[in-house]
């Protein structure tokens, strides 16, 4: 008798497959010489850091990169902190200051730390993996949420796109699914009820951060079939 | 994830002779012989002859106690079992240790004394008895019932399940941490099932002042699984004759076919059954052919 496909279910075989990637993980980080090394970007583009926006100018457009990424404003494309520091670390962006002083990583660092530009650490990590893997994100919007004005703060983190090399930012379709960040506590029911809200139909997803790693999870209301 | 039946012929089985008649057999069979249980500790003890013995079997209600005895045949039944039979099938009778029936006020409260959350596990049970899914314990799995579509040696369960209940006040305790969830999901995935989370919403109060009150709450069903983004493209699609949601993964790398031979597979087998380890493959299918259906 065979059993086919039980690793269709996803949850099954992911699982099983964290478990040697872990292990190798353990092993691998013994010697500095196995850090896993990124592929680096060559074509590089250039961005001015607006404080008062808490966002990157950009004025040179090179590369590929940025037809998924950041935001049209009056004609100019700008990118939040999470999007340059990712484009940063791959080396996609040189980032500059207003005095055109080279921003390094550790000035995008500290400038996360500041927390001042929306997005905190553990917030961008789940940006990086997520963009990494070719996921078109960006940042939850306000702009489709007519209906619900709530004054409380509780609402998704990003607005995910599969991979999909047609994106337009002009003329996007709807998210493939929203994603909330998770802090402390897994969400409560009342939490969950409540950011379902505001995605207005689009599925919901969570996502927990430990040092380093992310994974995700979808809570789905569902109703158990009568059987005969 | 739809159910996995074992063998060739399970569902074929399993549509010829539906859950649901054979609970009622057993209702009908249990009533005709006055049957009683006896309350002992956090089970209930009952002695059946042999039209009974085969139903509650194939009805999957309580673990057969093996003893010499031979015109009958000793079950024990969990609290939650027992009380189903009593309350909501109404065809057993429950006896205390004075030998004396026992009204179901009195079952409740002695219920509640051993087991003060009885009332949200008892509503979670009923709820999916109700719907034909057999419900045993998950004890073995770390969480509080396992359900299966059919009989547990003609399908594998499917949904590992947790009861909680609204509220801060929680009774069960579970999933208020992240390592919990974590744990709990991983869990489900390396045994093949999904995480469903029966949550028991309440109108008024705590549950446990009379069996009346189970009436007044509601369940909510949600399952909580792991998403993998390496896997890219998943879409989800609807059954329409079972209503069964499967997860069909596009792009998925390791799509390894497991044989029986596999050392997970008969694991699992061994858990599913509460058998030792290292389960042989062809001792599974001799014990398969005989349990007469």
């Amino acid at each position: 008798m065979e059993i086919e496909d039980l690793a269709s279910s996803s949850d099954g075989m992911s699982d099983l497959e964290v478990t040697s990637k872990e292990l190798n993980d353990e092993e691998l980080q013994y010697t500095s010489g196995s850090i896993p090394k990124l592929q680096f970007k060559k074509d590089t583009s250039k961005a001015h850091w607006n404080a008062e926006m808490g966002m990157a100018g950009v004025i040179e457009k090179k590369g590929k990169m940025w037809i998924t990424t950041g935001i049209v404003r009056r004609g100019k494309l700008y990118y939040t902190i999470e999007e340059t520091l990712f484009l940063a670390e791959i080396l996609a962006v040189h980032m500059l200051d207003v005095d055109d002083t080279t921003l390094f990583l550790k000035d995008l660092y500290e400038k996360v730390a500041e927390g001042k530009s929306g997005c905190c650490w553990e917030t961008f990590e789940v940006y990086r993996h997520l963009k990494s893997l070719g996921y078109i994100v960006g940042r939850f919007s306000f702009i489709n949420q007519l209906k619900t004005l709530q004054i409380s703060d509780l609402r998704p983190d990003f607005e995910v796109y599969l991979p999909n090399n047609k994106f337009r930012k002009s003329s996007p379709s709807d998210p493939s699914f929203m994603l909330y960040v998770t802090r402390a506590h897994p969400p409560s029911r009342n939490e969950i009820e409540e950011l379902e809200r505001k995605c207005n139909g689009i599925p919901l997803k969570f996502s927990h951060v430990d040092p380093g790693r992310v994974s995700f999870f979808s809570i789905n209301r569902v109703e158990l079939p009568i059987l005969p | 994830m739809g159910p996995r039946w074992k063998g060739k012929d399970s569902e074929a089985r399993a549509l010829a002779e539906p859950m649901s008649e054979i609970v009622q057999q057993l209702q009908s069979c249990l009533i005709h012989s006055k049957t009683r249980g006896l309350l002992l500790g956090c089970s209930v003890l009952l002695g059946a002859g042999a039209d009974c013995m085969d139903l509650l079997i194939r009805a999957c209600f309580g673990q057969p106690i093996i003893t010499a005895e031979k015109d009958k045949q000793w079950f024990e039944l969990s609290l939650e079992e027992s009380f189903y039979l009593f309350h909501s099938l109404r065809c057993l009778e429950i006896a205390g240790e004075d030998k004396r029936l026992k009204n179901e006020d009195e079952i409740w409260q002695y219920i509640i004394s051993k087991k003060p959350a009885f009332p949200y596990f008892y509503k979670a049970y009923s709820h999916l008895r109700d719907k034909n899914w057999v419900v045993r314990s998950g004890f073995q799995y770390g969480v509080d019932f396992v359900a299966y579509h059919y009989h547990p040696a003609l399908v594998h369960s499917e949904y590992a399940i947790l009861v909680l209940s609204e509220g801060s006040d929680d009774v069960n305790g579970r999933l208020n941490v992240w390592s919990d969830l974590k744990c709990m999901v991983r869990l489900c995935g390396s045994v093949v099932k999904t995480l469903l989370v029966l949550r028991i919403n309440r109108s008024d109060g705590y549950l446990a002042v009379s069996p009346l009150c189970l009436e007044k709450c509601n369940v909510e069903e949600y399952t909580i699984t792991r998403w993998n983004p390496e896997q890219c493209r998943e879409e989800k699609t609807i059954n329409k004759r079972t209503g069964v949601c499967r997860m069909v993964s596009r792009a998925c790398n390791n799509n390894a076919k497991m044989r029986v031979g596999d050392v997970k597979y008969q694991e699992e087998i061994a858990q599913d059954n509460g058998q030792r380890h290292n389960a042989d493959p062809e001792e599974e299918k001799e014990k398969l052919e005989k349990l007469k259906f």
